[in-house]
C-alpha cells in the first residue's frame, strides 16, 4: 500500500525546485530551520550572523542525513524566520531537500498589517485576503520581503490560539484551505484547544481530508480527547511531531510509540506522520535542541519494540509524507 | 553644549533650522512587506523620495523627522543616504507608532526590555547602521483607548526619555488622561513630550487640547494638508479651513504658541498602503505658512512654530 496515492510522475515543492516525490526519502513533517519570533531581527541584544547560522543549520540536516533523513520540511511559514535563499545554499550544500512553507498564524503572531489595517473601521482580514496571499506564495514564489519572489511554497501552515480559535484564526485558516484547494499544496495545522474542531474548519471549505496534517496531537489534552484516532477516522494525517520532548505539555516517547501501535491497529497505519519540532536555530524564543535525527536515532526502536515491522515504518516516515506533500 | 541626534550623527540644536516635527519617509504596517501589492522597486522609492526632500531643502526646510517607529518600515540605511545626498537633516525614531503596530516580539517584552532596546537606540545606535535616533514614537491604538501594552510602552518610553534626555512624540492624543498619569508617575516633565495628532478629522473632537497644554504638554498639529478638499482624501481628512481656525484659536490662548508644533505626517514614498496624492511634506511651505500670514502671524511668529518649538523640543535635554 506504500505509495498507493502517489503517481509516479508527482512532485514536491523544495526550495530547489519541484522534485519527484519519490527521491523525497525519510521525511520530518514538522520542524523548524530558522525560528525567528516576529520583531526579534530589530531586537537591539539579538544578533542573526547568516554564515554562523548557516554553519549551525548545515550541522544538523547533514546529521539528519548521515542516519537516513532526506526531506526537511520548515513549517514555520512566511513571518517567523524563513530565509528562502539561506535554505538553497543548505540544500545544495548537505544534499537534504528542504520545502518551506507559506500561511501564518495564530493571531497574536501576525503583523498589525493583518489586524488593525488602515481602513475604517480597522477591520482585520478576511480568508478570502489570506487565500490569495498565501496561494502566490505557491504560484508565484516565496517572498523575500520587499525584494522578490524566489521559490515556490511546498505547503501552507497556519495555527490557532492556544485559548481557541479566534476569529482571524478562523480567516487564516479557510484560507490556508482555499489556497491548498487553488494550488495543490497540502495544509499543516496546529490546533488551538481542540483539533477536531479545528480541523472541521478547514474540511468545511472542501478541502479533502487527506490535503490536511493537524501538528500537536501529541499534547497531552489530545490523547487524553481521543483526538488522534478521530482526526485519522475523519481522513486527515496525525502528526506526532514532538518526538523527542517530554514535558508537562506533551506525552513521553514511550506514549508516542503506544499511540502510533494504536493508530495502526485502527488501521490508521496510512494518515501516521512524526517529526520532532526541531528548531535549528531559534532567536527570540528558547530553542527546541532536538535533533532532527532523533525520530530515526531513538524512536524507530521503540516502534520496532512495539511490535512495527520495517514495512510500517517506511510507510510513516516515507511513504505517508510523500503522498501529502506530492502536488496535486 | 546642545545637541540633537540625527541619523548622520549629532548635529548641534542651532543647525536645526526649520524643521517639519512629524514626517515618514515612508511607512507601512508590519506585515504589509509580505504584500507585493505595495512593493516598489529601490529607484521607485528614490525618485518618489529625493525630489520632495529636495524641494524642502530649497524651500528652506532644515530638518525632516521621520516619526515612523520600529516594526514600521524604518530603514536607517536608506535615511542616511538620502540625508547625505540631499542635505536634508533626518531625525529617526526609536519607539513604535502604537501597540498595535508593535510585533510579538516587543508585544511580550518587559517595560524594562522595552526602555533598554529605547535606551541603545538613542545612545548606541539602530541596529548595526550607526545612525542613533533622536525621538522616541509612542501611539495609542486603533479604537482610540490606551491598550495594556500602549501603556507599558509610553512607560518605557518615559525612562528612556528621562535616561537619555530625548523628547517623546506620540501618535494621537486621545485619551491623554492615561498618558499624562504614566508620565507624572515616572516624573517626566510633560514639555519633552510633543502630543500629537490634536488636529485630525477623527480624533480632534475627542482630543482635550487645551487641557493637554494646561498640563505642560506640547500640542501637535501635525496632519496639516489632510484636507476633504483632496481629490481622494483619507478617513481621517478634514475641511482645511476647519483645521486652520482650530489651529489659530488655540495658539491665540495666552502662552500657547511656545506650547504648538506643527507637521504635515506625509509619507514620501508610502511603503505599505496607496498614500495620499498630492500630499507632501512641503505643504508646509506651499501652503500652511503661506495662510499663517493671511491670517496675521509675522515671521517672529512663524519662527517660533517651526524653528524656535522644535529646538528647544528636540534638543537632548542632560
Ligand atoms: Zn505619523
Amino acid at each position: 500500500m506504500t505509495g498507493a496515492q502517489t503517481a509516479e510522475n508527482a512532485t514536491v515543492n523544495t526550495v530547489l525546485g519541484p522534485v519527484p516525490a519519490q527521491e523525497l526519502g525519510v521525511v520530518s513533517i514538522h520542524e523548524a530551520l530558522l525560528s525567528v519570533v516576529p520583531g526579534a531581527e530589530y531586537a537591539f541584544d539579538i544578533t542573526l550572523d547568516r554564515a554562523e547560522i548557516f554553519a549551525t543549520l548545515a550541522e544538523k540536516l547533514q546529521d539528519f542525513r548521515r542516519h537516513g533523513g532526506g526531506t526537511i520540511v520548515d513549517s514555520t511559514g512566511m513571518f517567523h524566520g524563513r530565509d528562502v535563499r539561506l535554505y538553497e545554499a543548505l540544500s545544495r550544500t548537505t544534499g537534504v531537500h528542504i520545502v518551506a512553507s507559506t500561511g501564518q498564524g495564530p493571531e497574536e503572531m501576525l503583523g498589525g498589517y493583518f489586524l488593525t489595517p488602515q481602513t475604517d473601521p480597522p477591520t482585520p482580514w478576511p480568508a478570502e485576503k489570506f487565500a490569495d496571499l498565501f496561494a502566490k506564495e505557491v504560484t508565484e514564489g516565496m517572498v523575500v520581503p520587499r525584494v522578490e519572489r524566489r521559490g515556490a511554497a511546498g505547503l501552507v501552515a497556519t495555527a490557532a490560539s492556544l485559548a481557541g480559535m479566534t476569529a482571524t484564526d478562523e480567516s487564516l485558516f479557510r484560507g490556508a484551505a482555499r489556497a491548498a484547494l487553488t494550488t495543490g499544496v497540502p495544509v499543516s495545522i496546529r490546533y488551538g484547544n481542540d483539533a477536531v474542531r479545528d480541523l472541521r474548519v478547514v474540511l468545511d471549505e472542501k478541502l479533502p481530508a487527506g490535503r490536511v496534517v493537524v501538528g500537536g496531537l501529541d499534547r497531552r489534552d489530545a490523547v487524553a480527547a481521543g483526538a488522534p484516532i478521530k482526526v485519522a477516522a475523519l481522513g486527515a494525517y496525525v502528526a506526532l511531531d514532538h518526538v523527542g520532548t517530554e514535558d508537562d505539555a506533551h506525552v513521553t516517547d514511550a506514549e508516542r510509540a503506544a499511540l502510533v501501535a494504536e493508530l495502526i491497529e485502527a488501521g490508521h497505519g496510512g494518515r501516521i506522520l512524526l517529526s520532532s519540532n526541531a528548531t535549528g536555530v531559534a532567536k527570540g524564543h528558547p530553542a527546541n535542541e532536538v535533533r532532527y535525527s532523533h525520530v530515526l536515532t531513538a524512536f524507530v526502536p521503540l516502534l520496532k519494540a512495539q511490535g512495527l515491522g520495517d514495512e510500517d515504518v517506511q510507510r510513516i516516515l516515507v511513504g505517508n509524507p510523500r503522498d501529502l506533500l506530492s502536488t496535486r | 553644549m546642545s545637541r540633537v541626534n540625527t541619523v548622520l550623527g549629532p548635529i548641534p540644536t542651532e543647525e536645526l533650522g526649520l524643521v517639519a516635527v512629524h514626517e515618514h519617509i515612508g511607512y507601512g504596517m508590519p506585515g504589509s512587506e509580505l504584500d507585493t501589492t505595495w512593493w516598489k522597486t529601490p529607484e521607485q522609492r528614490y525618485a518618489e523620495t529625493v525630489p520632495k526632500l529636495r524641494r524642502f531643502h530649497e524651500y528652506g526646510g532644515g530638518t525632516f523627522v521621520d516619526a515612523t517607529g520600529i516594526c514600521n518600515g524604518r530603514d536607517v540605511d536608506y535615511y542616511r543616504s538620502l540625508s547625505a545626498k540631499t542635505g536634508v537633516h533626518i531625525v529617526a525614531s526609536t519607539g513604535f507608532v502604537g501597540g498595535d503596530t508593535a510585533l510579538p516580539f516587543f508585544a511580550r517584552a518587559s517595560v524594562e526590555y522595552l526602555a533598554e532596546h529605547f535606551v541603545h537606540e538613542i545612545t548606541v545606535g539602530i541596529g548595526d547602521t550607526g545612525g542613533r535616533a533622536g525621538i522616541i514614537k509612542v501611539g495609542v491604538s486603533r479604537g482610540g483607548r490606551m491598550t495594556d501594552l500602549d501603556k507599558r510602552i509610553y512607560r518605557a518610553a518615559a525612562r528612556a526619555a528621562l535616561t537619555t534626555g530625548v523628547g517623546i512624540l506620540t501618535h494621537l492624543a486621545v485619551d491623554a488622561e492615561n498618558a499624562i498619569a504614566i508620565f507624572n508617575e515616572e516624573g517626566l516633565p510633560l514639555d519633552r513630550v510633543l502630543f500629537g495628532h490634536v488636529d485630525d478629522g477623527v480624533n480632534a473632537d475627542k482630543t482635550r487640547d487645551t487641557w493637554i497644554a494646561d498640563q505642560g504638554g506640547r500640542i501637535g498639529f501635525d496632519t496639516f494638508g489632510y484636507e476633504t478638499e483632496l481629490p481622494d482624501p483619507p478617513f481621517w481628512a478634514r475641511p482645511r479651513k476647519e483645521r486652520l481656525d482650530h489651529f489659530l484659536r488655540f495658539i491665540s490662548g495666552e502662552g500657547r504658541i511656545r506650547q504648538v508644533l506643527a507637521s504635515a505626517d506625509a509619507n514620501c514614498s508610502p511603503l505599505g498602503w496607496p498614500g495620499v496624492r498630492g500630499h507632501t511634506v512641503n505643504y508646509l511651505f506651499e501652503d500652511l505658512i503661506p495662510d499663517l500670514r493671511a491670517a496675521g502671524l509675522d515671521e517672529a511668529a512663524i519662527k517660533t512654530i517651526f524653528v524656535d518649538n522644535p529646538a528647544d523640543f528636540l534638543s537632548i535635554k542632560n
